[in-house]
C-alpha cells in the first residue's frame, strides 16, 4: 500500500475535473485520479456544442436561457443555479477560446453558434441560434483543450487509477450541524494492483454518468456511476436519478449517439409514412423540441406501428435534402458513424435512430459553489462534485441539449476554486488506520473467487440487469414495469454476492474491475427504480404512463435517496424557485 | 461566499523546454542536402551515362583513350569530381540514417559511423586524385609513350 | 418498448458467421501454461454477427470465454481512442472495425501496437507516447494583453488547422510508423500533428518554438514519407501532410 497526501484530489479527468484541477492547482497542491487517461473521458465524445447567450450571431441574452433552462427541466430546476449556469456561460466559452479552442468562427472572425433543441428566443418564440460549437466534435475539442491546459500548468495525474473508496471523518447521515468533513480517498492502481492511500483536505468527485445501467446507451463503456454509487454507499444521498436522458437520435440497435446538432442543422424525423410526425407533438419549434419530447414522440410513433425498417422498431433521420458539403462541413463525425457502423450513407438515404440512454440529470446534490450536500441543509466539508455526477440541480428532470459541457465548465470551474481555498484554511483530517480496508477486502474477496465456488458470471448479471432496465425503465414507465424491474435488480443484487472472475493477476486486471463496476450499477439501479416508483406523475425525462400528467402539487420536489442500513430511504428537498413559476410545457 | 469571483493567478510561465535532446539545425540541412543532391545526382549520373553510352558509338567506345580524352578536359573533371563528392555524401549519408536508425547500441553506432566516415573519406580522396592528376600521355622510363595512349599524344609531343 | 433486441443489429435477421480471432497474448503474472512474459498466440473460434466490431468480438471473449484477457476500451465508437490494435497487420481501432470487412473466413490476427512495450495482451505502456506529445509544446501561446471577448479568426484561418484537431491519440499513427519502431526517440507522427494543430493556428505566436523542437534530429527529419501514419489515422487525418507541412515550414521559414 502507499499514501499519498494532497490539499485536492481530484477524481475524474474529463471536462468538469480538468477544468477544476487548472483552478485548484494554480492555488494548491493538485491530484488528478483519473480511471482511463485524461484524453480517453466521455467528455470527448460529446458533439454538438455549448450554449452561451453571446449573441454572436442574432439576438439573445442570458434571461432567455435561463428561462429555457428551467422550462426544459420542467420546472424542477434549481432557479438560482440554473442563474449562475447562464450568466457565467458567456465568461466559460470565452475562457475555453482563450485557451485556444477551436471554435467555428463566423465569417466576422466571431465565435459560430447554431441552434439546439429548446434553445429558444424571448421565452419560446421561435428556435434561437445559442449553441458555440466546433463541427460535431465540441466536446473533444472541450477534452483536448483542458487536457492541453492542464500539460501547460503541470497537473499531476494518476492515470488509470480506480477510487474505489471515499473516506470521511463521521458518518454523513449524522444528526443535522454536526460537522462532517472529508479525510480522502482510497485508490486501485490498474497497473500493478496495488492499492494507494491519497489523504486530502478536499475531495472533488467528477466521475461523471452512469449510462450503462442501461443497454442501448450513448455512453461509454466506462461509465458506470462509480462516484455517485461510492458516495451513496458512504451514506451521501443522491438526487433525483429517477431522471435519466433518452436522447432521441442513437443509432438504430447501437445506441451511438447523432447528435442533436443533426436536427439543429436543419435534419427532419420521419416515421414510416414519411411523415415530419414532431409537427404534431411540438408545433413551434418541431424537431428541435426538448430532448424528452422527441424521445417520447418517436417511441409513441414506434408504438403506433408507424415505425421503419423490417421489425418497425425506429424512425428515420433524414439529412438528405441538405447539402453534401454543409454536411461535412457542420456533421462530418456523425454522418461517417452512419456509414461506418449502419453502412447507411447520410447524404442519399435517412438514418435509422431511436432513443438512447445519454445522461443521468439527478446525481451527489451540491450547492451552487459544488459543496457535496449530506441532508437538505449541511455539507460535507471538503467533499465537492461537478459535471454528471452532481446534481446542482440546473438540468431538473430534463437537461436542455449543450447545457452539459456548460455545467462542466461552470461548475467544475467553481468546484476547483472552492475545493482549493477550503484546502487551504483546514489542515485537514488524518486516514484511520485501516483506511483502505474495505477496499482491500473487496478485492482480495473478488480475486479468491477464481477457481473458487462463485457461480455468477459478471456478463450474465449485467446483461440482465441492463435488458431489464431498457424493456423496463426507459421512455415509459408504468408501476408494473418498475414493480418487474425493482424484483429483478433485487434478485440480481443477490446473485452479485455469488460472482467469480476468471482472472487472479494483479496487473491490469481488468476482469475484477468489471465486477466492481457492476456492483456500482446494481446499486444506482436499485435508487433509479425506486424514485421512478415514488414519482407517481409525469415529468421532462419521467414519464408514468400510468399518471401521464405533472402533479406540481405532490411532486415539484426533489428526490433525496439516501441508503442506510435498512435498504434505500427516500425523501424530497424543496425546489428553489425565484422568478419563474411553474407553467404548462409546451413547445 | 464569493467563491465563483475568486481570480485564478495568472499562469504565466511557459515552461522552458525539458528535453535533453540536442538542438541544432544539422538534420534539416541533411534533410535538404538529400532532397538537393538527389535532383543534381540525377541530372549529373543521367548525362553522364548518356555521354558515356549512347552518345557517339555508344558503348563500344569506351577505352583508356576514351576516358583520357574526356578528362583532358576541365569541364568533365569537374563534372566528375562533383559527381563523386555528391554521391559520396548523399550515400553516406544515407547509410548514417540508417545507421542510426537500426544500431541500437552506442558503441556499435559509433563504430559504423566511424567506419563509414573512413570509407567515404578514402574514395573521395582517392577519386580526387585520380581525376586531377590524371596524365593522359603517360611516359615509360625511357620517356616515350607508353603503348596504347591516345593518338593525340603523338601530336602534343 | 425497447430499442433492441438481443442481438445488436439495426433489424430483423442479420446474418451470423463464425470467426477465428487470434491474438497475441502475454501475462505479466504467468499462467500455468505460460511464464511471465512470454508472449504467445490463442486462437478463439466465436458465432457473430454482421453488425459486429473487432471490439464486440474482444468483449464476447473476454464476458463469456477467458475474462483474463486484456484490453483497453471506453466509448466503444472510434472517439476516445482507447482501443488502438494491430488487427490483420494494420493499426485500427476495435471498436471502428467490422468483422466483416475483414474477410471472417480467415483467421482474424490481433496484437498489441508495435513500439510501444507490451504490459499484457493488447495493453501497452502509453507514457513515451504522452511524453513526446508534452514535449511539443500542445498549448496556445500568446503575448500581450488577454482580449475581454473572443481572439478573431476567420473561417479560412479556422481551416487552415482543421484537419488535426482531430486526433484522438490513439497512437494509431505513431505506433505504425517504421522509423518509431526502430527507433523510440523519434517523437512520432502524432506529436508533429498536435504541433502542426498549434504551429497553423492564427492566433498562436509559438510556431517558432515548436518548430525549433520539432528541428532536432528526433523530429521531423526523421520522416520518411512512407505513409503508414495516414493509413493507420482512423479520423481520416492527412499526417504525413501535416508533416510535410511542417518541414516546409522550417525550409521556407513562413508558417
Amino acid at each position: 500500500m502507499t499514501e499519498h497526501e494532497y490539499d485536492v484530489v481530484i477524481v475524474g479527468a474529463g471536462g468538469a475535473g480538468m477544468r477544476a484541477a487548472l483552478e485548484s492547482s494554480q492555488r494548491a497542491k493538485t491530484a488528478v485520479l483519473t480511471k482511463l487517461y485524461p484524453t480517453r473521458s466521455h467528455t470527448g465524445a460529446a458533439q454538438g456544442g455549448m450554449a452561451a447567450a453571446l449573441a454572436n450571431v442574432e439576438e439573445d441574452n442570458v434571461e432567455w436561457h435561463v428561462f429555457d433552462t428551467i422550462k426544459g427541466g420542467d420546472y424542477l430546476v434549481d432557479q438560482d443555479a440554473a442563474q449562475i449556469l447562464c450568466e457565467e456561460a458567456v465568461q466559460a466559452v470565452l475562457d475555453l477560446e482563450k485557451m485556444g479552442l477551436p471554435f467555428n468562427r463566423t465569417t466576422a472572425g466571431k465565435i459560430d453558434q447554431r441552434r439546439f433543441g429548446g434553445h429558444t428566443r424571448d421565452h419560446g418564440k421561435s428556435a434561437v441560434r445559442r449553441a458555440c460549437y466546433a463541427a460535431d466534435r465540441t466536446g473533444h475539442m472541450i477534452l483536448q483543450t483542458l487536457y492541453q491546459q492542464c500539460i501547460k500548468q503541470d497537473v499531476e495525474f494518476f492515470n488509470e487509477f480506480y477510487v474505489l473508496d471515499l473516506i470521511l471523518n463521521d458518518d454523513p447521515q449524522a444528526a443535522e450541524g454536526k460537522d462532517v468533513a472529508v479525510a480522502g480517498v482510497v485508490a486501485y492502481e490498474l497497473s500493478t494492483g496495488q492499492i494507494h492511500t491519497f489523504r486530502a483536505k478536499s475531495v472533488i468527485f467528477a466521475t461523471g454518468g452512469a449510462g450503462k445501467v442501461f443497454k442501448t446507451t450513448s455512453n461509454a463503456h466506462t461509465l458506470t456511476g462509480d462516484g455517485m454509487a461510492l458516495a451513496l454507499r458512504r451514506g451521501i444521498p443522491l438526487e433525483d436519478m429517477e431522471f435519466f436522458q433518452f436522447h432521441p437520435t442513437g443509432l438504430a440497435g447501437l445506441g451511438i449517439l447523432l447528435s442533436e446538432a443533426a436536427r439543429g442543422e436543419g435534419g427532419i424525423l420521419r416515421n414510416s409514412e414519411g411523415e415530419r410526425f414532431m409537427e404534431r407533438y411540438a408545433p413551434t419549434i418541431k424537431d428541435l423540441a426538448p430532448r424528452d419530447v422527441v424521445a417520447r414522440a418517436m417511441a409513441n410513433e414506434v408504438r403506433e406501428g408507424r415505425g421503419c425498417g423490417p421489425n418497425k422498431d425506429y424512425v428515420l433521420l433524414d439529412l438528405t435534402h441538405l447539402e453534401p458539403a454543409h454536411i461535412d462541413e457542420k456533421l462530418p463525425d456523425i454522418t461517417e458513424f452512419a456509414r461506418t457502423y449502419l453502412g447507411v450513407e447520410p447524404y442519399t438515404e435517412p438514418v435509422p435512430v431511436f432513443p438512447t440512454a445519454h445522461y443521468a440529470m439527478g446525481g451527489v446534490p451540491t450547492t451552487n459553489n459544488a459543496e457535496v450536500l449530506r441532508n437538505n441543509h449541511d455539507t460535507i466539508k471538503g467533499l465537492y462534485a461537478a459535471g454528471e455526477v452532481a446534481c446542482v440541480s440546473v438540468h431538473g428532470s430534463n437537461r436542455l441539449g449543450t447545457n452539459s459541457l456548460l455545467d462542466i465548465n461552470v461548475f467544475g470551474r467553481r468546484a476547483g476554486i472552492a475545493a482549493a481555498e477550503y484546502a487551504l484554511t483546514t489542515e485537514g483530517h488524518d486516514l484511520p488506520a485501516d483506511a483502505s480496508s474495505l477496499v482491500t477486502d473487496q478485492v482480495e474477496k473478488l480475486r479468491a473467487t477464481v477457481g473458487g465456488d462463485g457461480t455468477e458470471r459478471v456478463a450474465d448479471i449485467r446483461r440482465e440487469l441492463q435488458a431489464s432496465m431498457d424493456r423496463n425503465v426507459q421512455v415509459f414507465r408504468t408501476s408494473e414495469s418498475l414493480a418487474e424491474a425493482h424484483k429483478l435488480v433485487g434478485e440480481l443484487q443477490e446473485r452479485f454476492k455469488n460472482v467469480a472472475i476468471h482472472d487472479r493477476g494483479a496487473r491490469f486486471n481488468t476482469d475484477l474491475l468489471e465486477a466492481v463496476e457492476l456492483g456500482f450499477l446494481l446499486d444506482l439501479a436499485e435508487v433509479v427504480i425506486l424514485g421512478a416508483e415514488h414519482r407517481k406523475e409525469s415529468r421532462g425525462g419521467h414519464y408514468r404512463e400510468d399518471f401521464p400528467t405533472r402533479d406540481d402539487e405532490n411532486f415539484m420536489k426533489h428526490t433525496m435517496a439516501y441508503k442506510t442500513k435498512d435498504g434505500i430511504r427516500l425523501d424530497t428537498k424543496p425546489v428553489v424557485v425565484t422568478k419563474y413559476q411553474p407553467m404548462e410545457r409546451k413547445y | 461566499m464569493t467563491t465563483a469571483e475568486s481570480k485564478a493567478p495568472e499562469v504565466e510561465p511557459l515552461r522552458p523546454i525539458r528535453s535533453g535532446r540536442s538542438r541544432n539545425h544539422a538534420e534539416q540541412w541533411s534533410w535538404l542536402f538529400m532532397r538537393g543532391s538527389g535532383v543534381l545526382l540525377l541530372v549529373l549520373i543521367f548525362t553522364h551515362l548518356f555521354i558515356n553510352l549512347f552518345s557517339g558509338d555508344g558503348v563500344n567506345q569506351i577505352d583508356f583513350a576514351f576516358v583520357a580524352g574526356k578528362w583532358a578536359s576541365p569541364l568533365w573533371q569537374i563534372w566528375d569530381f562533383v559527381m563523386l563528392v555528391l554521391a559520396m555524401i548523399h550515400g553516406g549519408n544515407g547509410m548514417r540514417l540508417l545507421i542510426n536508425d537500426y544500431a541500437r547500441r552506442t558503441w556499435m553506432r559509433k563504430t559504423l559511423k566511424t567506419l563509414l566516415a573512413v570509407c567515404v573519406t578514402t574514395i573521395v580522396v582517392l577519386g580526387s586524385l585520380v581525376i586531377f592528376t590524371f596524365d593522359p600521355c603517360p611516359l615509360d622510363a625511357s620517356g616515350d609513350l607508353l603503348p596504347g595512349v591516345p593518338t593525340f599524344c603523338e601530336d602534343v609531343r | 418498448m425497447t430499442a433492441t433486441a438481443e442481438a445488436p443489429s439495426k433489424a430483423g435477421e442479420v446474418p451470423s458467421f463464425d470467426v477465428t480471432l487470434r491474438i497475441q497474448r502475454m501475462d505479466p503474472d504467468g499462467t500455468p501454461d505460460h511464464p511471465a512474459g512470454e508472449e504467445y498466440w490463442e486462437e478463439f473460434t466465436l458465432t457473430m454477427h454482421g453488425t459486429d466490431r473487432v471490439l464486440d468480438a474482444l468483449h464476447k471473449i473476454k464476458w463469456d470465454v477467458d475474462g483474463s484477457l486484456a484490453f483497453r476500451r471506453s466509448c466503444a465508437h472510434g472517439v476516445c481512442g482507447s482501443d488502438a490494435m494491430r488487427i490483420n497487420a494494420k493499426n485500427r481501432l476495435a471498436c471502428k472495425t467490422l468483422l466483416k470487412d475483414l474477410n471472417p473466413k480467415r483467421p482474424i490476427t490481433i496484437e498489441p501496437i508495435k513500439g510501444l512495450p507490451v504490459e499484457k495482451d493488447l495493453i501497452v505502456d502509453m507514457e513515451p507516447f504522452f511524453a513526446s506529445y508534452r514535449e511539443i509544446m500542445p498549448f496556445l501561446m500568446t503575448s500581450g494583453p488577454t482580449p475581454e471577448r473572443e481572439r478573431l479568426q476567420s473561417p479560412e484561418e479556422r481551416a487552415r488547422f482543421d484537419d488535426t484537431t482531430k486526433c484522438i491519440m490513439c497512437a494509431a499513427c505513431t505506433t505504425s510508423c517504421p522509423v518509431f519502431w526502430t527507433d523510440g526517440q523519434y517523437f512520432g507522427p502524432q506529436a508533429i500533428v498536435g504541433a502542426h494543430r498549434f504551429i497553423f493556428d492564427s492566433r498562436d505566436e509559438g510556431e517558432w518554438d515548436r518548430l525549433e523542437i520539432l528541428n532536432d534530429k528526433a523530429g521531423v527529419w526523421k520522416c520518411r514519407t512512407a505513409f503508414n501514419c495516414t493509413e493507420a489515422c482512423p479520423r481520416g487525418i492527412e499526417v504525413t501532410k501535416a508533416i510535410s507541412e511542417v518541414k516546409k515550414a522550417l525550409n521556407t521559414g513562413v508558417v
